[in-house]
């Protein structure tokens, strides 16, 4: 594509290896926070110690990952603010509602979450600790709701938002505005599609963190087997399998949908629909409405400025579907080995694979949840390219018109020099942070009697 | 209340909270090394440095977070303001966060981990390096500070394809450098931030009753330092009296002859800081002879009322900082308006300090103010919750402070 729309590709670069690995740590955060709170509610019901010492545990790993995710996070707002400085102003003319809100979440999380862990067996009651676990963990999902609201919005424009190209640039650095037609309009960031990709990302964080602890927990098991760990997995493997059957079969098919109706372009380039006009695709047709006849115009019915990089299928169809499908199924399978069903007559083949199920399980959970991830995130935020707040019209005479604001110049800032060894630093530090993220988890646990 | 106003409370809560915070974190970075230093042969305040370090574990964090808030309403409510500030400042922004997370973060995290497993002396120079690369990160926001007051280096260029009818262009960044504002400011900052956390140990040691002999000396540098700064802050009031008029007028309550009769009406200040200002100089005298008075009688009530006048002292000071400037985000220079109306016209250098206001800033194109005008209850629920959170803020650094390491227990 050399269309003069985009930005510099180093830029991309950074954003995308900052937005990925502060995803990492916002979803591990997620699903630290999230488990030491069922874990707390098991062992609140059940008196169980093993579940006070995992909630106590995870809550701890929870506030290492919050600490240097918010750290992180600074970084990426910063990045926001230097590399695409432009869109500043659009957050301020269209976009504000969910990062206002996002501070209350903000607080939840970095006043609430210290507060859970230093008050453990403070409470008489502890019911009233594991109430403010249980706001820390809002908290975190509430921050996730607001921020994937906006990112839904740079893939489909809410309804009401108008993109104003003004008539000369503010000190040429600011060309766009979006703002809503009335001011109850900025509500319509929240609106139902919006909703759909909010919830397909908090479910996509979760299936995420929880693959990477179930397969580091089941590495564990396999070299020092204790009961707590059992019960763990007991726990977490079910919830992951529940999880990756909504996000495929009930989230993804709505998001498709929206695809569908909000980006058709972006569709054809995902779906490998590699034609041009009008043509009929069974397949997207049966997943689409239910029927074989439908036609879908292809990807090169669209001029070649606007069309999204044509190697999105492998992302999208190779990673994301594939590597969640068989995710699910292997999530599927070790549930029902540490249930014990393979015992039961009908099931034995679950024992007789057994060395491949649980024995390759670490790598494959942490493999295929980070392949879907990585396949999800590219799909969505490359798939909509060069524009962001993406729209389209009917049009007689051809393809729908896909309108947005460009990834380039009305977005990036003009006076930034971004040399290589600069960006090289830059993709040092975003890659460094996760892994002294994990290092600290890995400190924690060599110091403590439970690992 | 419209976009300036809301702006301007929004700002002023998180500004409240966010430099405390992070003045206790830089004058703390400072002073444990210092402390560990003078324990290298005795170590008489090694148990105190332990617990001062893990509030500034605990607190490093929160007070960034706040940092980020900051962010967050100046994008929403002030979003020309930040875009603009974004394209031209954007190595300053850039080395902060740098520093404040790639480099200060690990850093700290490591000085933290090996406390008491190197020699004091070693340690303590470790410290001192930590402090250093922290530094780098209240210099740099400083110096967005300073370009507010008196954008030192930030060309107006007439630019007709503008809507606003010029660009502003930075052409070499170290000329910021030369802001005359700048060197107090940054002085004043550092050495308050050293008082101000000195003073807050003297007191909450004292309160307690422990630690007696490293309350003694945090109450000697808490006082020296604080002498030096509010030189420092002399020295900065006189550098606004000469190049940021608006402010200088705003605290002392009257024009400075700095700026001509006729251009009295482009600068003349939204509001008068002067019983603010009154305030401050009160609340520096009052802290001072508290320390003074807590070293010398043992009272819990005074030394709570320390701590409540030193924390009182900083938000004022902060305030009065903050909203000196309006009604402008960066204040024109008298010079260059004068420069730009012989050049240009007088209608041109209007347009510029027009444009340089905080209502053009936020009312442009502002989504938020309009939102809550709509819906006037988001305002008080948000107020309501950031009064809940502050105090729960107060709640976590008690809590850090008094948390003692469980015993690790064996899961079955």
């Amino acid at each position: 594509m050399s269309s003069g729309l985009e930005a510099p590709l180093l830029a991309r670069w950074l954003s995308g290896v900052g937005i990925m690995s502060h995803l990492l740590l916002a979803s591990m955060f997620i699903g630290t926070m999230t488990f030491a709170v069922v874990a707390e509610y098991r062992h609140l019901r059940t008196g169980d110690q093993d579940w006070n010492a995992l909630a106590r545990t995870f809550a701890v790993i929870a506030t290492i990952f919050l600490g240097v995710g918010a750290a992180f996070g600074t970084l990426v707002e910063f990045g926001l603010v230097v590399l695409w400085s432009n869109f500043v102003t659009l957050i301020g003319s269209g976009l504000v509602l969910p990062f206002y809100f996002e501070l209350y979440a903000f607080l939840m999380e970095v006043v609430i979450v210290p507060i859970y862990v230093l008050t453990w067996g403070r409470f008489r009651n502890g019911w009233y600790h594991w109430l403010v676990g249980l706001v820390a963990a809002l908290g975190a999902l509430y921050s996730a709701f607001n921020i994937l609201s906006v990112m839904a919005s740079l893939s489909m424009r809410p309804p009401g938002l108008e993109i104003v190209q003004l008539p000369q640039s503010i000190g040429q650095v600011i060309r766009y505005a979006a703002v809503f037609t009335s001011p109850a309009g900025a509500l319509n960031m929240f609106w139902w599609g919006a909703e759909v990709f909010i919830f397909h990302g908090i479910l996509a964080a979760l299936i995420l963190s929880w693959s990477g602890i179930a397969g580091i927990t089941i590495y564990s098991h396999r070299r020092s087997p204790r009961p707590y760990k059992l019960k763990a997995l007991r726990t977490m493997l079910p919830a992951l399998t529940g999880l990756i059957a909504i996000e495929g079969f009930v989230l993804g098919h709505l998001q498709g949908e929206l695809v569908l109706q909000f980006d058709p372009l972006k569709l054809a380039a995902i779906e490998g629909l590699f034609w041009s006009g009008l043509r009929v695709d069974p397949v997207t047709s049966f997943l689409a409405y239910g029927d074989t006849t439908h036609a879908f115009w292809g990807y090169f019915s669209w001029p070649a400025s606007i069309r999204p990089p044509q190697f999105l299928p492998a992302f999208y169809l190779g990673f994301m579907v594939a590597g969640g499908a068989l995710l699910g199924a292997w999530s599927l399978g070790l549930t029902l080995y540490y249930y014990g069903l393979h015992r039961i007559r009908g099931l034995g083949w679950i024992g007789r694979i057994e060395r491949l199920l649980v024995g390759g399980a670490p790598y494959a959970l942490v493999l295929l949840a980070a392949l879907a991830s990585v396949g999800g995130a590219v799909t969505s935020e490359v798939g909509r390219q060069p524009f962001i707040l993406v729209d389209s019209s009917p049009s007689a005479a051809g393809p729908p018109q896909v309108t947005g604001i460009p990834v380039g110049p009305g977005l990036y800032n003009p006076t930034l020099a971004l040399t290589p060894w600069l960006a090289a630093l830059v993709f040092a530090v975003e890659i460094a942070m996760p892994a002294l993220a994990i290092y600290m988890v890995y400190l924690y646990l060599k110091g403590r009697a439970i690992e | 209340m419209n976009a300036v106003q809301l702006a301007t409370v929004l700002l002023a809560w998180a500004f409240g909270v966010h430099i405390p915070l992070v003045y206790t974190v830089l004058g703390i970075i400072w002073t444990l090394p210092a402390l560990e230093y003078a324990s290298r042969r005795d170590g008489r305040h090694l148990e105190a440095v332990r617990g001062i370090a893990r509030y500034l574990i605990a607190i490093y964090a929160v007070g960034g977070v706040f940092g980020t808030i900051v962010t967050v309403f100046l994008a929403g409510m002030l979003p020309v303001f930040t875009n603009l500030a974004g394209a031209l400042l954007w190595p300053v922004w850039a080395t902060a966060i740098a520093f404040g997370v790639a480099v200060a973060l690990p850093l700290i995290g490591y000085w933290y981990r090996t406390l008491g497993s190197m020699s004091p002396g070693r340690h303590a120079a470790l410290g001192f390096v930590t402090a250093g690369f922290t530094t780098v990160i209240p210099v740099m926001f400083r110096l967005v500070f300073a370009v507010v007051n008196y954008p030192a280096g930030v060309e107006v260029v007439k630019d007709t394809s503008s809507l606003v009818g010029f660009d502003l262009v930075v052409r070499d960044y170290w000329s910021l450098f030369s802001n005359p504002t700048y060197p107090p400011l940054i002085l004043a900052t550092l050495l308050g931030a050293v008082a101000f956390a000195n003073a807050l140990i003297a007191f909450v040691y004292g309160y307690r009753g422990i630690h007696p002999e490293t309350a003694s000396a945090s109450r000697r540098i808490a006082l020296s330092f604080g002498a030096a700064s509010a030189l420092s802050g002399v020295w900065y009031l006189v550098e606004l009296y000469y190049y940021a008029p608006t402010m200088a007028w705003a605290i002392l309550g009257s024009r400075p002859p700095t700026i001509p009769a006729a251009l009295a009406q482009v600068y003349e200040p939204t509001y008068s800081l002067v019983a603010e200002f009154a305030a401050a100089i009160a609340l520096g005298l009052l802290s001072a002879a508290l320390l003074v008075a807590s070293g010398r009688a043992r009272s819990r009530a005074l030394n709570a009322l320390g701590i409540m006048s030193s924390i009182a002292l900083v938000i004022d000071v902060e305030e009065v900082n903050l909203l000196a400037h309006l009604p402008y985000a960066i204040i024109p220079p008298v010079s260059a308006a004068e420069g730009l109306a012989s050049e240009y016209g007088v209608s041109f250098a209007l347009a510029v300090a027009k444009a340089l206001s905080a209502s053009t800033m936020a009312t442009t194109l502002d989504e938020l103010a309009s939102f809550v005008s709509e819906f006037p209850a988001v305002l008080y629920f948000s107020m309501a919750v950031f009064a809940l959170f502050t105090a729960l803020v107060l709640v976590g650094i008690y809590l850090a402070l008094s948390w003692r390491r469980p015993a690790p227990r064996e899961a079955s």
